[in-house]
């Protein structure tokens, strides 16, 4: 028997597939696409066939992200924050405290004992998600990739001192005319986003270990803002954009069982694989 | 529409127009007087023989006339009741009363008072502690809202009528806690949703009318066999205000709201008004000391010298731990307009007494607008979550 | 022989630095005080009420509010707003509550009852009580209420009436307002007495009393000066003075000499007609809370001829009444103080607007004090003094032809204020000034 998680996210939709053992037999990334949740049949396609598996397979499925509520084909919706704490803890197994950087979003979730006791969230302000570190890449001309690796060249960081994205794009070239360096540059703007996620994270106590999931933490520039700014280690996943899907399909596995358990059979549903649609 | 609808569905029918019952009573040649807030003593309006009618904002309109007036960092719910009073949309009120309850009120009804024409227009200053002199303030305030709204009226106020008033209007209160026993069983009888539209209701009719609404509804509920089903969490709501269903249907669609802590749940209703002999004593001692919101500033003991934070803690919230455990619940969701800063000081305190017993609870904001709802859903969402094995 | 160019600033006085130095001396003060085990007290705005009652009874006071501004300068505001923050306070709280919470945590609970070392200014330390008030805003008590999380210090909290307009005047309305002040100040004083384990000393509460009036008074007096043209006190001048006479500081027969001299330096330049700027080409208005820390922004306005002859209400002495036959320093405090919440009512009924909140009396200074133009000053964590000036703005034109500039800011995020920004917007501001000053004329009003 299988389980899926497929977490639906405002730039990209991410599919796990996981056995009974919890062992993961697929996992792939795809676009959301500009027209938003439309494309999560197809993504959960990919990963069926990575898998030769069938949608019949799949003994539950959990949908989390922003489109979690309008899949067709899940048996349940559960918050992605509640998915990323699964996830994080399913790799890192002392983690309290998980932060999670996305492309429009931050979060931070409290651990304690693998269940998730508490959050924060800011989805509400680009300046203090991955967005952030876009509009100034595309500002400066750079790729998103390449901003982390140029700003670790920095030996002093230019302070950004703006709140909101739009002014910072402002700042920063008024900063490339004064002549400074566009890796001290980066490094500001890096402390920047930095600050703003680690004062989300410190309402909860930040405990350790802490893990840092999301887009953002492959930025090797953000992961050593991120310590900067929390004066203690990070842990970073292999793949950080797969810890919500994961968590997901960790969690339908473990509903599957507990219904099972209970002598019930998850309703089995005459799943299609439909797009999903917009929430009304 | 149904002329004869009753109980539950005459909320619901009200609840989508508020106004209706107000504007066929005037259309008879009766004054409605409007006022924003839990701090009006309806009493003497109602003793008066004037119809009270609360007025709520309105977060499906944009706020747009307001704008010259009142700043976007401001209070959305005064900003929207003054955007709504400067669209006409409350034409039919005779008068408006509005009261020194907190700074976005105060600063709101100046503006108010200025920008439109009604009839007539009061401000009620309210003290900011419950010491004796504040009191006694406060009733002098009292009497002389009692003296303009007189003249308006063209008559005295007579002490009979005006404790008949304070009867009836005790009745509704005992009436909605009534209604609220009906949340005690697992599962409760009546949904939150469900009473957030009949005391919405019950506060756009004259009192005796929206009496008979909540009996009615009480009746129905205890009689009827579809209730609401049974959810793996009961909730305590904390706010300022909850004026809207779509919100209670965000809590309930994964929970139980049992008891509702807001102007838009029992907060009015809670005690009676004591009858004394001047019945502007008892109401003015009710209206100050017994509403409780956090713009009136509590301690343990008057002129406390020594302070001990538990005790003063257990002092200003005690009453709802006892809530927690009558209800059974075993979550609280404290919710918040943003700008809302008497009770968004209190929230770390709140959360502080409600760890104190063991009890899990969350803080979420909004900024009155249906597209902030989305987040709030997934913050709900998210702590319940937490509870819920 | 060379002249040099002289840049066209402003001409401060030379007896407002003794005024300004008692400010800096009333914290020393407070940290000597707890150095010799005296009580200091923390204290809110209270509109002359529990002031003068402290300093009768010889106990210091600082002002976390003031001290904010402090924080905010220095830079290490934004340390403790990050505590506030991360112990759950919503971040669209007052920014002076939000430092001063963070304050408190920090040296509360991190430094066990220790100043923190990197506090400016010495700190505050841990206070006797928190006199906190109920004027203008919520914040001002509900903050030092949420104090409580982080210290076990009783708070008081004095009422400041703030009726309707139309309604102060109701028969018995003004009694009642101070009989409350006066029962208030009783309980107040009982309060202290018991906290301090000794008795009101009555007849230097008397004294204090008078002091505190014949201070106000002369320098009531000084800023009725700057009606000249051209004025001979700018705003910065009036900022520094300032504080010494609303929140009773230094030894007050000092004090008020210190006023006096400034009274007789001010009526010097008033018969020489000499100006505070040099060639005094507009004269503005401030509302409401000055960018404490980008004050030479005034400077460079000076030098296009920018004066600013008036500002915010809430910190201006109240028109002078004669107490002379209250016996009571209690009522004579009552009174004095009412005349800062309502003695513009009068005006305010017989000009027919209802916005009380400070709004109407600006309507008045830009009348009386002839005003070009205001600046207008939002600050984003300061609503109570920001949310009336659209309402002022519009007041001021409607009633006066006198319009305003906003340049945004905040008490604590002094990142929010750019001064390039709002000098890019003074000269388009100046044409528009000339453009009403001939409107004026045209409806035939006499500035």
């Amino acid at each position: 028997m299988y389980f899926a998680g497929i977490d639906i996210g405002s730039t990209m939709t991410k599919a796990v597939l996981v056995d009974t053992g919890g062992r993961v037999v697929s996992a792939v990334k795809g676009p959301t696409g500009p027209e938003h949740r439309r494309l999560a049949n197809e993504v959960m396609r990919m990963a069926l066939d990575q898998a030769t598996l069938r949608l019949e397979d799949i003994a539950y499925v959990v949908a989390t992200g922003y489109g979690r509520l309008n899949v067709p084909f899940a048996d349940r919706q559960i918050t992605e924050l509640t998915c990323h704490a699964r996830g994080v803890f399913s790799q890192f197994s002392d983690v309290r405290t998980a932060i999670d950087i996305g492309g429009q979003d931050a979060k931070c979730m409290k651990i304690h004992e693998g269940r998730m006791v508490d959050f924060a969230m800011n989805d509400k302000c680009a300046a203090g998600t991955g967005r952030f570190l876009e509009v100034i890449a595309g500002t400066l001309g750079i790729r998103l990739e390449d901003m982390g690796g140029m700003s670790l060249k920095s030996a002093k960081k230019v302070q950004i001192a703006s709140f909101c994205t739009i002014f910072a794009q402002q700042e920063v070239i008024a900063r490339l005319s004064e002549g400074e360096k566009v890796e001290d540059i980066l490094a500001g703007l890096h402390d920047a986003l930095a600050s703003r996620v680690a004062a989300l994270a410190r309402r909860l106590k930040v405990e350790p270990d802490v893990v840092l999931t999301g887009g953002v933490a492959r930025n090797a520039g953000m992961v050593k803002a991120m310590k900067d700014n929390l004066g203690c280690e990070l842990l970073v996943p292999e793949d950080p954009l797969l810890t919500g899907a994961l968590g997901a399909a960790l969690l339908a596995r473990e509903r599957a069982t507990e219904a099972a358990a209970r002598g019930e059979t998850v309703a089995a549903k005459a799943r299609r694989m439909e797009k999903a649609t917009f929430f009304k | 529409m149904a002329k004869n609808a009753t109980g539950l569905d005459r909320a619901r029918e009200i609840y989508q127009d508020r106004s209706r019952r107000a504007r066929e009573l005037k259309a008879e040649g009766r004054k409605i007087i409007g006022y924003p807030c839990a701090y009006v003593p309806v009493e003497i309006i109602t003793a008066l023989d004037l119809v009270p009618y609360r007025i709520y904002a309105d977060i499906e309109e944009p706020v747009t006339e307001a704008d010259r007036a009142l700043p976007a960092a401001f209070c959305p719910v005064m900003r929207s009741c003054l955007d709504c009073a400067l669209k006409g949309k409350d034409d039919f009120l005779d008068g408006v009363v509005a009261t020194h309850s907190c700074d976005p009120q105060e600063k709101t009804a100046r503006v108010w008072e200025s920008h439109t024409g009604y009839p007539y227009f009061h401000f009620i200053d309210i003290p900011g502690t419950i010491r004796p002199e504040a009191v006694e303030y406060y009733e002098g305030q009292l009497s002389d809202f009692k003296k303009t709204l007189e003249i308006f009226a063209g008559r005295k106020l007579s002490q009979a009528r005006l404790k008949e008033a304070v009867q009836l209007h005790n009745q509704q209160r005992s009436l909605v806690r009534a209604l609220y026993e009906l949340t005690k069983p697992e599962p409760p009888l009546i949904s939150g949703t469900e009473i957030l539209q009949v005391i919405k209701s019950l506060l756009s009719l004259p009192v005796a009318e929206g009496n008979a609404l909540i009996s009615q509804a009480i009746d129905e509920v205890k009689a009827r066999r579809n209730g609401p089903g049974k959810k793996p969490a009961r909730l305590l709501t904390w706010g300022a205000t909850m004026d809207d269903a779509d919100i209670m249907d965000i809590f309930e669609a994964g929970a139980n709201v049992v008891m509702d802590e807001s102007c838009g749940g029992i907060r009015p209703f809670r005690t009676d008004v004591k009858l004394t002999q001047d019945p502007l004593n008892g109401l003015s001692r009710y209206y100050l000391k017994d509403i409780s919101c956090a713009r009136t500033f509590r301690e343990a003991a008057l002129g406390e010298t020594t302070k001990n934070y538990a005790a003063d803690i257990e002092s200003r919230f005690g009453y709802l731990k006892a809530i927690v455990r009558d209800w059974k619940v075993n979550g609280a969701i404290l919710i918040l307009v943003r700008f809302c800063d008497p009770f968004a000081f209190e929230v770390p305190s709140l959360r502080d007494y409600f760890d104190s017993f063991g009890l899990p609870s969350t803080y979420v904001e909004y900024d009155y607008t249906k597209g902030s709802l989305a987040p709030l859903r997934t913050r709900v969402e998210a702590f319940l979550e937490t509870i819920i094995r | 022989m060379v002249t040099e160019q002289k840049k066209k600033t402003i001409s401060r006085l030379k007896t407002m630095y003794s005024l300004r130095n008692k400010v800096d001396e009333s914290y020393k003060k407070g940290l000597e005080a707890m150095k010799a085990g005296k009580p200091t007290v923390w204290g809110m705005l209270n509109a002359y009420f529990g002031d003068p009652v402290l300093k009768a009874m010889d106990v210091e006071v600082v002002y976390p509010e003031n001290y904010g501004a402090a924080l905010a300068a220095s830079g290490v505001a934004q340390k403790y707003l990050d505590c506030a923050d991360a112990d759950g306070f919503p971040t669209h709280l007052c920014g002076y509550s939000r430092a001063n919470l963070g304050y408190a945590a920090r040296m509360m609970k991190e430094l066990e009852g220790e100043i923190p070392p990197e506090a400016p200014m010495g700190g505050m330390p841990k206070p006797l009580f928190l006199m906190g008030s109920t004027i203008i805003c919520d914040a001002r008590y509900k903050w030092f209420q949420a104090l409580g999380r982080y210290m076990d210090v009783p708070v008081w909290t004095f009422e400041s009436p703030i009726p309707g307009v139309k309604e102060r005047f109701m028969e018995g309305s003004y009694e009642r307002m101070i009989e409350l002040g006066v029962k208030n100040l009783k309980e107040f004083v009982a309060f202290c007495e018991r906290l301090l384990g000794r008795k009101m000393d009555w007849g230097k509460l008397d004294e204090t009393v008078d002091l505190m009036i014949e201070i106000n008074r002369v320098w009531h007096d000084i800023n009725e000066m700057r009606k000249a043209r051209p004025c001979p006190v700018h705003s910065r001048d009036f900022w520094s003075a300032m504080p010494p006479a609303l929140f009773l500081m230094g030894e007050l027969k000092d004090t008020l000499q210190c006023y006096r001299n400034m009274y007789d330096e001010v009526k010097d330049r008033v018969n020489r007609r000499a100006g505070a700027v040099e060639e005094e080409r507009y004269r503005l208005m401030f509302a409401e809370l000055p960018p404490w820390h980008s004050l030479g922004f005034f400077d460079r306005l000076a030098e296009r001829g920018w004066n600013f002859v008036i500002e915010s209400y809430g910190y201006h002495p109240p028109r002078p009444v004669d107490l002379s036959g209250v016996k009571d320093p209690l009522e004579r405090i009552t009174r004095f103080s009412l005349e800062v919440f309502v003695g513009f009512y009068k005006s305010a009924l017989e000009d027919n607007v209802s916005a009380a909140s400070f709004a109407y009396p600006l309507m008045g200074y830009a009348r009386d004090w002839k005003c070009d133009g205001a600046l207008l000053h939002p600050l984003i964590s300061c609503r109570s003094a920001s949310t009336h000036l659209p309402y002022v703005a519009s007041l001021l034109m409607e009633r006066l032809k006198v319009p305003s500039l906003t340049v945004e800011g905040d008490i604590v995020d002094l990142r929010l204020f750019d001064p390039e920004a709002a000098m890019a917007k003074a000269e388009p501001f100046e044409e528009t000034m000339e453009h009403y000053k001939r409107i004026r004329k045209q409806e035939g009003l006499d500035w």
